[in-house]
């Protein structure tokens, strides 16, 4: 080959060197396809058995995958199962799984993922905090407690694909259990792999679900999910990256929306009256409650109902919803959250049916004869009580405004003490309290989880409310009706009207997240509890 | 001077490990568990958890194995990231709050010295009051606001530099402005209280009787002797700010420590808290010792011996 030639070979390698890079690159910046969210906290962990925020279980929720997916209104729809069978009792459940489902390691999925990652859970030394969930599966609450050796655990593998679940009671909440992180799978190889590193990095897990996670170091700002290649359902996953920033500040987040660097946007206060009328804008509801709770066991006015009712109906939640929260929260229509759980037969929905409105609402003649006649039957002729609430700025709005409020009451009078967080916790459930603010976030879609909380004696109960009646509907619901979806319904419906009449706790307001969502963003699924937001189906229009 | 030296590092030990103490004793006041999901575990299965970290043993077993591990620079893992290990969590954190806090203070003491010194020898005129203004401003004004005015000016109305997120040179600039504001402003009104009593010392009377020009005087007299005592306060100042401001960091989503530190202690994450405090107040010692030093050396008039130190 004589130099022209050679120039002329290297002249045409560089030029089509050229245009094929400018090929490759057009086509990768054109084709991928992108979303920018953000989150408003770091992740904690990506370990499912130790995770407990929901910027973890969000995560979780679409890296991992379990034997369901809820769609909406929490909708089971199959994923690792692909046939579900209950026993007559209730109390067996036999879930066969799909062949061709992998984890990111290239290792198949099997019913021994399951049996691992459930058994380590519930095993003391893991000291998870979310075991609990596990409670009603059978020897789970022995296993917690120490008695029994976790591998007791009430799951088993029969063969590669089947998987046998047995409980001690019948669960009807069961299938959305089985949709939530702490119930998937794990790769006993990779905990082994990473030991005390599992979880604390990307790259320290392995995925099966539709997103893997790429550069979240344990403690950045920064992280990605990428299309999981090794996923069976990855023809339905339309989105190649989504980015994830932590933006804490909320004027931050909107500016980074305004200059396009963000799709979504978390908004607060009076933000979301500024793009209320926006097209952008969507209000989401959450399964958060807000209500107070009386110290029934110390003070002996708040065992009566009058008083309590009087206190409940002085109080314009309106007003704290339109004008000092203003926030997108709204009413609530008793303890159980709108929006969580609709009636297996009729479709409506449980806050709806089971509402009594005067017990949620401001009349306040009423409330000054109730209290007065409260105040006599107790021998008294003025009421003092301390509001106990936490010390965060939107919190002490909160207590203020239910101070006014209560305070219209003739003799009455309400001193506020806010105190951090985890203080108000711990002096709640240490019953060093009058009256305190009390919030609950349901784990899953289903009314019980509110309404569990309230039964004689339970952990939460921290003011000491006690109604045989109601017991014996929720036992009826957790025992003889736990199959009988219909009855079951009736019984919590019941019970939600006692606990609202008797005004056990005072439903003060729901909590809800204001966004600015992209118009190109669709295929999201939104749910209040569990996993909050679903990527899967995740796609963009123009 | 070598038996001074060790005086005093003897001395920052101990005042560490009396910090390392009281903040141990302090924490285990604070009522609330270290646990994430405390609001909705019951007590027993909080004690479960207890027993597995170890939390359920007398106290001053804890405090002993706590200053022993800690004695060998273990702090341990923290718990509102499972299993992280907090000197993990600091030292990824600590980078950006270190390099914010020293582009910080060199912008401000720089540009404080400058307007400091101009106001000082222009006393009294139109100049002198600006500055006080400015200075006065950069004291009053809170590092929030300014960050969300450089925020919303700056990034999102002009485009000169990106809004927050943490990646090249760029995006330290915001921060660096809004965190400069108060050395800034400092170093200026000490600068300009300094000069002038300098100025009107009898040596500078003696150097313009001598006819030095007004620049060689202001340069080589003034401006020298009236910057040693700034070294005292420039020392602390540091410090403060090089350990990071949970405002700016938030609003920048700057991956630094000063937010990580307040978080750790609103949800009792006792490791990460003794392990933050331990470093600040480390820098801190440190910092004052260096600033002992340096003042020895720059200011003859200052001695350092052993029986006086």
């Amino acid at each position: 080959m004589n130099v022209r030639s050679a120039v002329k070979v290297g002249a045409v390698a560089l030029a089509s060197t050229l245009v094929l890079a400018a090929c490759g690159s057009k086509n990768s910046s054109s084709s991928k396809k992108t979303v920018n969210f953000e989150e408003s906290a770091e992740i904690s962990t990506m370990d499912q058995s130790k995770v407990t925020d929901v910027v973890g279980f969000t995560q979780l929720g679409n890296t991992q995958e379990g034997l369901y997916r809820l769609g909406k209104k929490s909708k089971v729809t199959n994923a690792l199962a692909t046939n579900t069978k209950e026993s007559k009792d209730g109390k067996t459940w036999t879930f066969t799984l799909r062949k061709n489902a992998k984890w990111s390691n290239g290792d198949p999925v099997t019913a021994k993922d399951f049996v691992y990652g459930w058994q380590r859970t519930v095993n003391p030394k893991t000291a998870s905090e979310y075991a609990y969930l596990f409670s009603g599966i059978k020897n789970a609450d022995k296993i917690s407690s120490g008695k029994v050796n976790y591998k007791q655990l009430g799951v088993k593998a029969d063969g590669k694909y089947k998987l046998v679940v047995t409980l001690d009671r019948p669960i009807a909440y069961f299938k959305l259990l089985m949709g939530f992180p702490t119930f998937y799978p794990q790769n006993q190889k990779a905990v082994e792999k990473y030991g005390s590193k599992y979880g604390t990095a990307s790259d320290k897990l392995v995925y099966d679900g539709p997103y893997k996670q790429v550069g979240w170091t344990g403690t950045n700002l920064n992280w990605k999910l990428e299309k999981n290649n090794n996923y069976w359902d990855k023809k339905n996953v339309k989105m190649d990256t989504i980015n994830y920033q932590v933006v804490k500040d909320a004027s931050t987040g909107l500016n980074l929306y305004n200059s396009k660097k963000l799709d979504v946007a978390n908004i607060t206060g009076n933000q979301v009256a500024q793009y209320k009328n926006n097209k952008d804008y969507v209000l989401r509801k959450q399964s958060s409650m807000f209500y107070l709770q009386y110290n029934m066991k110390k003070e002996k006015v708040f065992r009566n109902a009058k008083i309590r009712k009087a206190i409940s109906m002085s109080i314009n939640r309106n007003q704290l919803t339109g004008k000092v929260l203003a926030d997108g929260s709204t009413n609530p229509k008793g303890l159980v959250s709108s929006g969580l759980a609709s009636n297996p037969k009729t479709g409506t929905d449980f806050a709806t049916e089971a509402e009594v409105k005067p017990a949620v609402t401001q009349n306040l003649t009423e409330a000054k004869k109730l209290m007065a006649e409260g105040l006599k039957e107790e021998g008294k002729s003025n009421l003092t009580f301390t509001l106990l609430g936490d010390d965060t700025a939107s919190t002490k709005q909160i207590t203020e405004f239910l101070q006014s409020q209560i305070e219209k009451l003739p003799n009455v009078k309400v001193n506020l003490q806010n105190v951090p967080f985890k203080t108000r916790l711990s002096d709640s459930s240490d019953g060093k309290f009058d009256v305190v603010l009390s919030a609950w976030g349901a784990d899953f879609s289903d009314p019980i989880s509110f309404l569990q909380l309230f039964v004689s004696g339970n952990a939460q109960n921290n003011g000491g409310f006690s109604n045989k009646q109601y017991d014996a509907l929720i036992k009826a619901s957790n025992t003889t009706d736990a199959t009988n979806p219909e009855k079951r319904w009736d019984d919590m419906v019941q019970a939600e009207k006692i606990l609202m009449n008797d005004q056990g706790i005072a439903p003060v307001f729901q909590q809800a997240q204001s966004q600015l969502w992209s118009s190109k963003l669709k295929g999201v699924v939104y749910n209040t509890a569990g996993v909050n937001f679903d990527y899967k189906g995740l796609y963009l229009t123009k | 001077m070598a038996k001074y030296l060790l005086k005093r590092i003897f001395y920052l030990f101990l005042t560490l490990f009396l910090i390392a103490s009281i903040t141990f004793f302090l924490m285990k006041l604070m009522p609330g568990t270290p646990l994430n999901n405390q609001a909705k575990l019951s007590p027993q299965q909080i004690k479960i958890i207890y027993e597995h970290y170890g939390l359920n043993k007398p106290v001053w077993q804890q405090y002993i194995s706590y200053i022993v591990d800690a004695a060998h620079g273990n702090f341990g893992l923290s718990y509102q990231f499972s299993d992280q290990p907090v000197s993990y969590l600091i030292s990824s954190r600590i980078g950006p709050s270190l390099q914010l806090g020293a582009q910080a203070i060199i912008v401000g003491v720089f540009f404080g010295i400058i307007v400091g010194s101009l106001s000082a020898i222009r006393k009294n005129t139109w100049i002198d009051g600006a500055s006080t203004f400015i200075s006065i401003l950069g004291i009053s004004i809170p590092s929030f606001v300014l960050a969300i005015l450089l925020q919303y000016y700056l990034g999102l109305k002009l485009q000169w530099f990106p809004i927050a997120d943490w990646g090249g040179f760029s995006y330290t600039v915001l921060p660096t402005l809004a965190l400069a504001a108060s050395p800034f402003a400092e170093t200026s009104r000490f600068v300009r209280t300094e000069m002038v009593d300098v100025l009107g010392s009898d040596y500078i009377e003696l150097a313009k009787a001598k006819g030095l020009s007004r620049t060689g005087i202001v340069w080589h007299h003034a401006l020298r002797n009236s910057l040693i005592p700034l070294v005292t306060v420039i020392g602390p100042l540091a410090a403060a700010i090089m350990t990071g401001s949970m405002v700016v960091e938030n609003i920048f989503s700057v991956p630094g420590i000063g937010e990580q530190f307040v978080k750790s202690i609103l949800v009792n994450d006792y490791p990460t808290i003794m392990g933050v405090t331990m470093l600040y107040s480390a820098l801190l010692c440190a910092i004052l010792l260096l600033t002992d030093i340096v003042y020895g050396i720059i200011d003859p008039r200052i001695r350092i011996s052993g029986n006086e130190g």
